[in-house]
C-alpha cells in the first residue's frame, strides 16, 4: 500500500511473556544500529529490540510495518506524533495510547486500551478490539480528547469512558457501558450495544442497532435522548435511522 | 559497632551547640562520650566541613492507617511513579501518596528518623499498626483520635474527669497509641446528621456539651495523666474563611493550664485555620494575628501545615470539611465512618501557583513559619494534605532566605500581595532555628527525651549534610541549601548507617512508641460504661485493640 517501505519488524520467536515496546514511526528515522539497540522490556528484563525482532530498514521515512503476530507486544505507537504504523497481524494492549498524530492501521485485532487518552491522529482496526477503547487510565480525569478511531469489527466494554473529544466509529457491535462519564466527542456504533451513557455530561452516542437505555435519560424527540440527569448532563444518545 | 564522626560541624540546639567543629561517638545505638569507645575499633566517618545534626522528627504526618490506604485505593494514578524496583530493598512506588516502604526510604534519604501518624481511628488501630510495621528505617507512633468519641462525650457531659482519664488510659493502651489527638471536636459527630459545628460554643447534637468543653476536658485529663505529649488539636472550622478567630479563641483555652516541661496544647497544621475574610472571594491571611497570640502565650505550640505546589491528597478525620472540599473542587471523595468514634474523608487535590486560594494558603504557611517564635512552630506539610514531606527542605530554605521568597512570589498569583503580608516580611530564620524547628522542638513537644539532639545518651539518629554552616550564606545560597538538605550524605539510625551519599545502604526497623498511663487510674470504674458502649460497636470488646506482642518493635513508655 505504501510506495516504499521504510522499517520492517518481524518477531523472531513466539513470545512467552509480553513485550513492552514503545515503538513509534520516529524509530524509522534512526540508524540501523540505534534501532537494533532500542530498549524494550521482555517480561521484567530490559533487552534490545534486535534480540526479539528481525529488523529490515529500507529508507528514512517515518513508516513502520509490523509483520507478524504482535498480540503480545504492548504500547505500540504510544505517544506518537506523526508518521504511520501498519500492523499486519494483531496488536497488544495500549496501542496508540497518548497518541498525538499520525496513523496506525491494524489488520488483525487490537487488545484492550486501544488509543487510551489519545489526543490526535487516526487508528483503523480491520478486526475486533478489546475493552476500554479511547478511555482514561484509572485515576485520570479525561480519556480520548481528539483524533479518530475506526473499528471495522466489534468492540468490548467501556468504550470511550471519560472521552472529551474526537470520534470512535464501530462498524460492528459494542459491549456494555459505552461513553460512561463522557463529556464531548462522538461515538458511532453501526451494530448493537449494551448500556450507554452512564454519568454522561456531553458529547453524542449514535447507535444504529439495539441498545439499553438508562432511566436517567430524557426523551427529547423520536430517536433522541438527553442526560445523564444525575449529573445534570447534556449528552445526546441518538438512534440512527436505517 | 562503634562509629566516630570526625570533624563535622555540629548544630545541636537542645545542647546549645551552634555550628561547632567537633567529633561525635556512637556505640550500641546511643551517642556516647569519647572515653566510652576504643577509637581504633570505630568506623570513621569523615564529616569535614559538613553539617552534622540529629535525625529529623516529623511530629504530624499521615503515614499509616485506613485513611491513607483508602487514599491509595482511590488514587491509582499516584501509584504510577516507580521510585524503586525490588532488589535488596523492597519495591517503592507513589508520586506523593507513597507505599509504606517508600515512606521509610524517603524519610531516611532526607535525614529524618522519626515520624508520627497523626490521626489513628481507634477502631482502625490494628490496621494502623500493621502498616506502621511495614514502614522501615524510622521510629514511629500513632495518635488516636478522641475529639468525637461518644464515650468522651459522655464523661465530659457528666463532668467526670476521673472517668475520662481512666477511659483515655484504657483507650491509649488498647490502640497502642501515644497521646490524645482531637479532630474538629464535636464537628464530626454533627456530620453524622449532615451538619458541622461552627464555634466553640455550638452544642454537639445529641449531647449537652460544646467543643470548648471537650477541648478543656481533654487538656485537663491529659495533664493529670502526665502524658508525654499534650493534646494535639485539629481546630474546629478548618478550611473556612474567617476561621482564624476560632483558632485564636481555641489557643486561649490553654491559658488556664500549665506544665513546666512542655506546652499544654499543640495546635496542628495551623495554616488551614488561619483565614480571614468571609468567603473565598475575599479571603485573606489571619497569620499575623495568630502569630501574635501564639508568641504571647507560653504553653501553646503549633505546626505549619505548609502547602507545596503540586499534587496532594487531603485526608483528615474532619469528615464534614472533606465534604465541603469535595463540593468546592468537584474532585472525587471518599467518606469514612469509624462507628461511635468519629469519621474521616479523603479528596485529591492539586495546589496551583496561579490559583489565588492556593497561593494564599502557601503564603499563610510561610507567614506562620516566619512570624512565630522558632521555639513554638514546627515545620510540617501535614503530609499528604499540604503535599509531600520530601519538600521540607524547600520550606526550610524559604524560611531562611528572603531572596528565595521574592523569587517564588513572582511565580504565584498576585492575590497574595494584597491578601497577605508575606512580601513585606524581611525576617530570615537561621539554620540553627530551622534545625531546632525540625529536630529538637518537635522532640520536646512530643516528650521524646532521647530524640532530636546529640547529647550523651541520646539515640544515635544522626543526619550529615553536604553543607558547611560556618561558610554558607543561607540568604543568598538558597539553591545550595535546598539541594544539600534534600539528600543526606549519611543518615544514621540507632547507630547504623542506613543512607550513604543519598543512597540506601541498609534496611533497619524502628521502634513503635506507645504510652501506658494506666497505673494511677481506676480502670474498673470505667469498664461498665465501656462494655455498655460496645453494644453499638460492630466488634466485641475482647476483639478490640492491639496486643503489644503483635507489634514488630514496641517500646512502652510508662507514665503516671
Amino acid at each position: 500500500m505504501w510506495g516504499e517501505i521504510m522499517l520492517i519488524l518481524k518477531p523472531k520467536v513466539n513470545f512467552v511473556v509480553t513485550v513492552e515496546a514503545e515503538i513509534t514511526p520516529e524509530l524509522a528515522t534512526k540508524s540501523l544500529d540505534e534501532i537494533l539497540n532500542f530498549k524494550v522490556y521482555y517480561g521484567k528484563n530490559l533487552v534490545k529490540l534486535g534480540d526479539l525482532f528481525e529488523v529490515k530498514k529500507e529508507g528514512d521515512d517515518k513508516k513502520i510495518i509490523l509483520d507478524g503476530d504482535f498480540s503480545r507486544v504492548k504500547w505500540i505507537g504510544c505517544r506518537m506524533e506523526d508518521g504511520e504504523i501498519l500492523v499486519k497481524g494483531s496488536v497488544g494492549t495500549n496501542c496508540g495510547a497518548y497518541m498525538k498524530g499520525g496513523k496506525i492501521i491494524i489488520e488483525g485485532n487490537a487488545d484492550d486500551w486501544l488509543g487510551a487518552e489519545m489526543n490526535g491522529g487516526e487508528i483503523v482496526v480491520k478486526g475486533n478490539t478489546g475493552n476500554l477503547v479511547g478511555c482514561a487510565y484509572y485515576g485520570d480525569a479525561t480519556g480520548m480528547s481528539n483524533g479518530k478511531i475506526i473499528i471495522e469489527g466489534n468492540a468490548g466494554n467501556y468504550i470511550g469512558e471519560k472521552m472529551s473529544g474526537g470520534i470512535i466509529e464501530i462498524k460492528g457491535n459494542a459491549g456494555d457501558f459505552v461513553g460512561t462519564e463522557m463529556r464531548g466527542g462522538q461515538i458511532i456504533i453501526h451494530g448493537s450495544c449494551g448500556f450507554v451513557g452512564g454519568d454522561m455530561r456531553g458529547g453524542e452516542i449514535a447507535i444504529k442497532g439495539s441498545f439499553e437505555l438508562l432511566p436517567a435519560f430524557i426523551k427529547k424527540e423520536e430517536g433522541l435522548w438527553v442526560g445523564d440527569v444525575n449529573v445534570k448532563g447534556e449528552g445526546k444518545i441518538r438512534a440512527i435511522k436505517s | 559497632m562503634a562509629i566516630h564522626i570526625k570533624n563535622g560541624i555540629v548544630i545541636d540546639p537542645k545542647n546549645k551547640i551552634k555550628a561547632e567543629k567537633m567529633d561525635l561517638f556512637i556505640k550500641d545505638g546511643k551517642i556516647v562520650d569519647e572515653k566510652a569507645v576504643k577509637k581504633e575499633e570505630c568506623q570513621v566517618i569523615d564529616a569535614t566541613n559538613k553539617l552534622v545534626v540529629a535525625g529529623g522528627v516529623d511530629m504530624h504526618a499521615h503515614i499509616a492507617g485506613s485513611k491513607i490506604n483508602t487514599g491509595r485505593t482511590m488514587r491509582p494514578e499516584e501509584m504510577r511513579v516507580v521510585r524503586r524496583v525490588a532488589d535488596t530493598f523492597r519495591a517503592a512506588v507513589g508520586r506523593v501518596l507513597l507505599t509504606a516502604p517508600a515512606i521509610g526510604y524517603e524519610y531516611a534519604k532526607m535525614g529524618y528518623t522519626v515520624s508520627f501518624e497523626a490521626a489513628q481511628p481507634p477502631i482502625g488501630a490494628l490496621h494502623t499498626h500493621e502498616e506502621l510495621d511495614a514502614i522501615p528505617m524510622i521510629d514511629k507512633a500513632a495518635l488516636p483520635v478522641f475529639g468525637n468519641w461518644h464515650l468522651v462525650f459522655k464523661f465530659v457531659e457528666e463532668k467526670n474527669i476521673e472517668k475520662l482519664k481512666a477511659f483515655i488510659a484504657w483507650a491509649i493502651e488498647r490502640t497502642k497509641g501515644f497521646g490524645v489527638k482531637a479532630v474538629n471536636p464535636g464537628g464530626v459527630e454533627a456530620w453524622m446528621y449532615g451538619k458541622n459545628v461552627r464555634s466553640l460554643d455550638d452544642q454537639v447534637p445529641g449531647f449537652n456539651i460544646t467543643p470548648r468543653e471537650i477541648i478543656t476536658s481533654l487538656i485537663q485529663a491529659t495533664e493529670e495523666l502526665k502524658l508525654p505529649h499534650s493534646v494535639h488539636l485539629h481546630c474546629n472550622n478548618l478550611g473556612v474563611p474567617g476561621n482564624y478567630q476560632t483558632t485564636i479563641e481555641t489557643i486561649k483555652l490553654a491559658s488556664k493550664f500549665s506544665n513546666s516541661k512542655r506546652q499544654v496544647l499543640h495546635v496542628t497544621h495551623v495554616q488551614f485555620n488561619s483565614y480571614a475574610g468571609s468567603s473565598w472571594r475575599d479571603a485573606a491571611s489571619g497569620a499575623a494575628e495568630i502569630a501574635k497570640v501564639v508568641n504571647s502565650i507560653d504553653n501553646v505550640t503549633i505546626d505549619m501545615g505548609q502547602p507545596i505546589f503540586g499534587h496532594a491528597t487531603a485526608m483528615t478525620g474532619d469528615a464534614p470539611f472533606q465534604f465541603t472540599l469535595h463540593r468546592l473542587t468537584g474532585a472525587k471523595w471518599s467518606n469514612k465512618d469509624s462507628e461511635v468514634e468519629g469519621g474521616a474523608g479523603i479528596v485529591p487535590l492539586v495546589y496551583l501557583p496561579n490559583n489565588p486560594v492556593h497561593a494564599l494558603q502557601w503564603a499563610i504557611g510561610l507567614e506562620l513559619g516566619l512570624l512565630i517564635d522558632s521555639n513554638k512552630v514546627v515545620l510540617t506539610t501535614d503530609y499528604p494534605n499540604g503535599g509531600p514531606f520530601t519538600e521540607y527542605p524547600y520550606v526550610m530554605a524559604m524560611l531562611m532566605s528572603r531572596k528565595m521568597r521574592e523569587k517564588e512570589l513572582q511565580k504565584v498569583s498576585p492575590y497574595v500581595q494584597k491578601a497577605t503580608g508575606l512580601a513585606a516580611i524581611d525576617k530570615e530564620k537561621t539554620l540553627e532555628e530551622l534545625i531546632h524547628m525540625t529536630r529538637s522542638l518537635p522532640a520536646k513537644i512530643l516528650g521524646l527525651e532521647n530524640k532530636g539532639h546529640l547529647g550523651i545518651g541520646a539515640d544515635a539518629d544522626v543526619a550529615i549534610y553536604d553543607l558547611n554552616p560556618l561558610d554558607v550564606d543561607t540568604s543568598n545560597e538558597f539553591e545550595k541549601v535546598y539541594k544539600a538538605l534534600k539528600t543526606a550524605v549519611y543518615t544514621i539510625k540507632g547507630g547504623e548507617i542506613i543512607v550513604k551519599n543519598g543512597e540506601l545502604v541498609k534496611e533497619v526497623w524502628g521502634r513503635t512508641y506507645w504510652v501506658d498511663a494506666r497505673s494511677k487510674v481506676d480502670l474498673e470504674a470505667v469498664m461498665p460504661d465501656i462494655e455498655n458502649y460496645f453494644q453499638y460497636y460492630s466488634i466485641e470488646l475482647q476483639n478490640y485493640g492491639v496486643e503489644e506482642s503483635w507489634i514488630r518493635m514496641p517500646e512502652r513508655i510508662v507514665v503516671g
